[in-house]
């Protein structure tokens, strides 16, 4: 019975040592994906939100990327090499067009092809309503580039897949 | 794909269908958008090497009027000629009454045909 018990406790400490390190140690893949939910969490708007949050928002936005970024989107006629200030501008005031905004993220697929760089193949689905009241969804496969900089996985590249071409 | 497909109607894909023939002239096709979830009905209007046009609202393929029968509500779209690339085919709605510039259209790759709607 007493040795019942010490088999018990003993596969409960591995059980809790384990998810301890899971939590704590995240692998690279659940990193990259965090940085998704960062920006997610930023990009996204509500309708009753206050200056000091949208500020702080469109200020981490730019915490998300490389010192220049490759932007690709041929539909929005959105091409080429953008600093982290530009990309933190822009981002404020594509923002300030909507009243509401949500952005989510599906169908991950990353892979590493090289030491500090992931690639990842996602769905992007923006939804909401422009401040003429306009409603907005959008559903895009993107084909992002991160780049692992002092420890940070930062967006390097990011491309709309153009799957229809005219 | 209106009227041929209702909007937000249910559908199964036939996956087998592409396996053994090539997606021809007025097949209607299954193309993957975004991932693995997000798809579009379309129909093929024209394949690799041809050249694609709306002269006010009719289509011509290598400068040849095509007749569309499922084309029902009116329309007047102009694109100028443009050919088909390699490994591509052209892909059109049936619903042609919004303007050209809502309309998702355009030479997909031949990898993003999944299949077919199996009615």
């Amino acid at each position: 019975m007493v040795k019942t018990k010490y088999i018990l406790v003993g596969v409960l400490v591995v059980i809790i040592g384990i998810a301890v390190v899971f939590y704590f140690f995240p692998n690279e893949e659940k990193k990259v994906m965090k940085q998704f939910n960062f920006l997610s969490e930023w990009v996204a708007k509500s309708q009753d939100e206050a200056p000091f949050t949208m500020l702080q928002k469109i200020k981490n936005i730019g915490t998300l990327f490389d010192e220049h970024c490759e932007l690709k989107a041929p539909s929005q006629s959105l091409s080429g090499s953008y600093a982290r200030q530009e990309i933190s501008t822009y981002a404020g005031s594509a923002r300030s067009y909507f009243s509401q905004l949500d952005l989510k993220f599906y169908d991950f697929h990353i892979v590493f092809p090289e030491k500090g760089i992931a690639n990842v193949t996602l769905t992007a689905r923006l939804t909401g309503r422009s401040t003429a009241g306009e409603q907005v969804d959008e559903t895009r496969e993107l084909e992002c580039v991160l780049k692992k900089i002092e420890n940070k996985w930062l967006f390097s590249s990011i491309e709309i897949v153009e799957v229809l071409k005219r | 794909m209106e009227p041929t497909y209702r909007n937000g109607g249910v559908n199964f894909c036939w996956r087998l269908k592409i396996f053994f023939s090539e997606p021809k002239r007025y097949d209607v096709v299954t193309v993957r958008f975004a991932g693995s979830k997000v798809m579009l009905l379309k129909r093929v209007v024209a394949r690799e090497s041809e050249q694609v046009e709306f002269r006010n609202g009719k289509l011509f393929i290598d400068g040849q009027k095509i007749e569309e029968p499922y084309v029902r509500y009116p329309c007047n779209w102009n694109l100028p000629p443009r050919r088909v690339e390699k490994d591509y085919i052209y892909v059109v709605g049936d619903n042609r009454s919004m303007p050209i510039d809502n309309h998702y259209f355009g030479q997909t790759s031949k990898k993003r045909i999944i299949g077919v709607p199996l009615w």
